[in-house]
């Protein structure tokens, strides 16, 4: 049960060292004395004033007396408070940058699936996987099965993994993803994400495209090919399979009414309890048809937590010296997210063996490789500030630390 | 202690031998839970029969080294550090809590075996972060608001700050709290079954005394709230809300946001998820449809057996955890017979708790405990009751009741509704077991 060998077990397989049916006398008896379960009302039950009907399906408590529940109020006059300016026109554009779904807010700007398979292979494959497949620890962003049930509904978005070694659902943009325009907005906003914000409209429309064409994504009917030109017109008309795979629907005007009303109904739409207090029947498992309670323990435990568990008192060890070396430091700032493993297959720093291979080449050619790039290894690791010294220390750092 | 005879002065090292093997009798089965020897040193005295030999405590009967020499000056730290003995109290991480292949997209957990009252330490504050912790300079920070508005604005971070300022206890808590345990128990601790989750007193202004001046226009019904880090995190907020009670903060527990907090402005949504509570945030803008962001769509988005997913999921359900005990401050210290205080947090972002039930079988009987301290909307609430230790196994577990008429679900009553596969709210009972020796594991009743 404490074996830290299956760390690497993923959740979800871990199920269960079933024992002891302590409770199989009370949850199996018959339906339950229901002290205090209170109906759904618009009453008040708590210690302060307020009514239910927030949009969230809590309770909206008054301001009124100048108090604010337990807090008293600071409602002074704001009026000619007159703090800060209006944007101008230009500041306006240059943040205002945000797309809906129907395509407004989007940009200028095309790029093709060819184009966009480069740009992937250069800027994101090394995370993503090759074609978006995944593999290195980052999100899949293309695959998965899409077909779809007779009610519309994408078939694997329903597995359960309540058995071991059962299929995960898979969320890519082609099987979970309900809009395209968010592709776009998210890759320009966010990606690479070492470097975000640093490419163009153009290849950023080429980048969705290629991602797009991964998922097998057709747009008004036609398959996006290595040809196939995408742009905000395009983008806009794009509707992915999950479509229509989430609820409540928060478009239009009843929106924020359809919200409130989901919420509303917790105990039929996001699960609620009842407040039984003796000989109590899990009502839960009822439901699921289950006779039995089980009692499950942890199967394998994750116990690999960084720093490890203590909650000894005492003394800190002895502290050495803890001012790192300039060295070290850009090596964190701009070497580190690739090179402290070897899941982008970079020489993990540490490891003696891939260290020793590389410096068979000969130290300077090391250098050379690092400050002009290499495979996956942009030059200077992708920041250009630092000098050929710098980029020196740092890899006289790295060899160091892996003898 | 007060019973103590003194019947011999034995020597420091005997005593101190005596203590540690007393120590090596009640080591819990880890040696990290490991006790320290001042704490078993009472133990170790208490548990002599009368009339035994007591031996006296060599922490009584010599002076202390800091009692004998001149301490450090006044302002050795002029920013104040918890004692080094505290150096195991911090956030803990793991790869489990990453989102990515690093750790810059990841969670860390708050300590919560360690915390006492309400309010979390800001260096103990749980943080979840999509492009890394940003270093924001303030004197560069702009806020801008616009979209449907008379008037937009722009403003400085110290023309924000010249509003009328509120501040409010309130819980933050990751939707994902709990995440890795839909189908079954993984960690066996407290800090990663309900750490992603802290309490802090925030100060800022509320967005609607802003809007009072910017004029908010009527067919406005969502508010887009955008950050400035490299992940650019952006969520979709109803205006209901942002009329109710949504804040921009600047200030936790009397000083400044930490980086891993936002600074130097958050996003204040009272009771809901962690993530609406946009960090660093830039850009507020008013518009009549919701945007689709990546983390209200792809993340955050609660997927149901149905295969259809729940979207616009705001507020952290009613919950509650006992976090003494727990399984890293066991009960094996006690004898049968011993008085000892179970406590715990309860929580709900759709209002303020109202009753506490704890269990010792399991979820069959229940019985309503104390509720101490600040009872207050959104923000945790401590429980408290007094246990006679019967040195018997025991199945722990609290169900928390709101002023919402929401009731804490079973294990089951969740998976009913919702499947095992939604990762995010979770909020069912959960439950300690006690074993005969006091030690505690982290269990599922479940069908
Ligand atoms: C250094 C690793 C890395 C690189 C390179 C990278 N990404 Fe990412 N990407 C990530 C991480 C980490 C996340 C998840 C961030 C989070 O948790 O919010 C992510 C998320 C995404 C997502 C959202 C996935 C989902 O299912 O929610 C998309 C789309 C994406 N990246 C596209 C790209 C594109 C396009 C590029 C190249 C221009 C790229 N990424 C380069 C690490 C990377
Ligand atoms: C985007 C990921 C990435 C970053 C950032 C990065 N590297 Fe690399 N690095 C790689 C990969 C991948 C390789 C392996 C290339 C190969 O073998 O084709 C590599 C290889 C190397 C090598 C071995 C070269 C050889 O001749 O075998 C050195 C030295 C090196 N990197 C130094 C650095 C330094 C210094 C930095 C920071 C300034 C840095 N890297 C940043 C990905 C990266």
């Amino acid at each position: 049960m404490f074996k830290l060998d299956h760390k690497s077990i993923l959740i979800g397989i871990s199920v269960v060292a079933s024992t002891a049916l302590l409770l199989t006398g009370c949850l199996s008896s018959p339906s339950s004395t229901n002290s205090s379960a209170k109906a759904q009302s618009n009453e008040l039950t708590g210690p302060y004033a307020g009514k239910l009907g927030a949009i969230d399906g809590g309770v909206i408590y008054p301001r009124e007396n100048g108090m604010y529940t337990a807090y008293v109020l600071n409602e002074q006059s704001t009026e000619g408070i007159n703090h800060g300016r209006v944007p101008t026109e230009n500041e306006l554009n240059a943040w205002n940058l945000d797309a809906l779904p129907d395509g407004t807010g989007l940009p200028e700007g095309e790029g093709s699936v060819e184009e966009g398979d480069e740009l992937y292979e250069a800027n994101c494959a090394s995370c993503h996987g090759d074609f978006g497949g995944g593999g290195h620890g980052y999100p899949q962003l293309a695959g998965g099965n899409q077909d779809k049930d007779e009610n519309g509904i994408v078939k694997t978005l329903k597995n359960q993994r309540l058995e071991p070694g059962m299929d995960a659902p898979k969320r890519t943009v082609g099987t979970f993803w309900p809009k395209a325009t968010t592709l776009f907005t998210y890759i320009r906003d966010a990606m690479p994400y070492a470097h975000p914000k640093s490419l163009s409209n153009d290849e950023n429309y080429a980048l969705t495209a290629y991602i797009l064409a991964q998922n097998g994504i057709k747009i008004d009917g036609e398959k996006m090919t290595d040809e196939y030109v995408l742009n905000a017109e395009k983008l806009a008309k794009v509707v992915l399979p999950n479509n229509d795979g989430f609820y409540p629907n928060i478009d239009g005007p009843e929106g924020p009414a359809n919200v409130k009303a989901f919420f509303a109904d917790r105990a039929k739409n996001i699960g609620a309890g009842v407040r039984c207090m003796t000989d109590c029947k899990d009502p839960g498992m009822e439901a699921a048809g289950a006779k039995e309670a089980e009692l499950v323990r942890i199967d394998y435990e994750m116990a690999d937590v960084v720093p490890p568990y203590s909650t000894v008192r005492d003394l800190p060890p002895e502290s050495e010296d803890v001012t790192i070396s300039k060295a070290e430091k850009m090596y964190n700032e701009s070497c580190k997210l690739c090179h402290s493993s070897d899941r982008m297959g970079a020489p993990a720093v540490g490891d003696v063996q891939a260290w020793g291979s590389v410096t068979k080449k000969g130290f300077d050619q090391v250098l050379r490789n690092s400050i002009d790039g290499m495979g996956g290894m942009p030059p200077k690791g992708g920041n250009d500030s630092l000098t050929s010294d710098e980029v020196k220390s740092i890899v006289e750092f790295m060899i160091d630390s892996s003898k | 202690m007060m019973h103590l005879k003194i019947s011999k002065i034995i020597k420091g090292e005997d005593v101190d031998k005596t203590f540690k093997s007393e120590e090596a009798t009640s080591v819990s089965r880890r040696d990290f839970f490991k006790r320290t020897a001042s704490v078993s040193a009472v133990a170790a005295v208490s548990i002599l029969a009368p009339g035994a030999l007591f031996a006296d405590d060599i922490n009584i009967m010599e002076h202390t080294k800091w009692g004998t020499t001149l301490g450090d000056e006044c302002n050795y730290n002029p920013y104040g550090l918890p004692s080094k003995y505290e150096h195991n109290v911090v956030r803990r991480t793991s790869a489990l809590m990453s989102s990515a292949g690093d750790m810059h997209a990841a969670i860390s957990m708050s300590p919560l075996h360690e915390l006492s009252g309400i309010i979390t330490p800001n260096g103990l504050h749980f943080t979840r972060t999509h492009n890394g912790v940003a270093h924001v300079d303030p004197n560069k920070y702009r806020l801008m608001i616009h979209g449907l508005v008379d008037k937009p604005i722009v403003l400085t971070l110290e023309q924000l700050k010249k509003y009328p300022s509120e501040s409010r206890i309130l819980f933050l808590e990751c939707p994902s709290n709990g995440a890795a345990e839909w189908k079954g128990p993984q960690f066996n601790s407290l800090q990663f079954v309900k750490g992603m989750m802290s309490c802090s007193e925030w100060t800022g202004v509320r967005i609607k005394t802003i809007l009072d001046e910017l004029g908010l226009k009527p067919n406005a019904r969502w508010m887009l709230a955008e950050g400035s880090d490299g992940s650019e995190m952006s969520r979709t907020v109803p205006v209901e809300k942002v009329l109710d009670d949504a804040m921009i903060v600047w200030a936790q527990n009397g000083e400044a946001l930490r980086p891993e907090q936002g600074y130097p402005v958050r996003l204040m949504l009272p009771g809901w998820e962690a993530n609406l509570c946009v960090k660093w945030l830039k850009r507020l803008k008013f518009g009549e449809e919701p945007w689709y962001a990546k983390e209200e769509t792809s993340k955050y988005t609660v997927l149901t057996a149905s295969g259809r997913s729940i979207q616009h999921f705001y507020a952290n359900e009613v919950n509650s955890i006992i976090t003494s005990p727990c399984p890293e401050k066991p009960w094996t210290d006690l004898k049968v017979g011993d008085l000892v205080e179970i406590e715990g947090l309860a929580w709900s972002g759709h209002g303020t708790i109202t009753n506490v039930d704890i269990s010792f079988d399991g979820g069959k009987n229940w019985r309503e405990v104390n509720l101490k301290g600040l009872v207050l909307p959104k923000a945790w609430t401590r429980f408290s009751y007094m246990y006679k230790y019967e040195g018997k196994p025991l199945l722990l577990q609290s169900r928390a009741v709101d002023d919402s008429n929401n009731v804490q679900p079973t294990v089951n009553q969740e998976k009913e509704v919702v499947g095992v596969e939604g990762v995010y709210h979770r909020n069912a009972i959960c439950t300690w077991e006690v074993n005969a020796k006091g030690e505690v594991n982290n269990v599922q009743v479940r069908s």
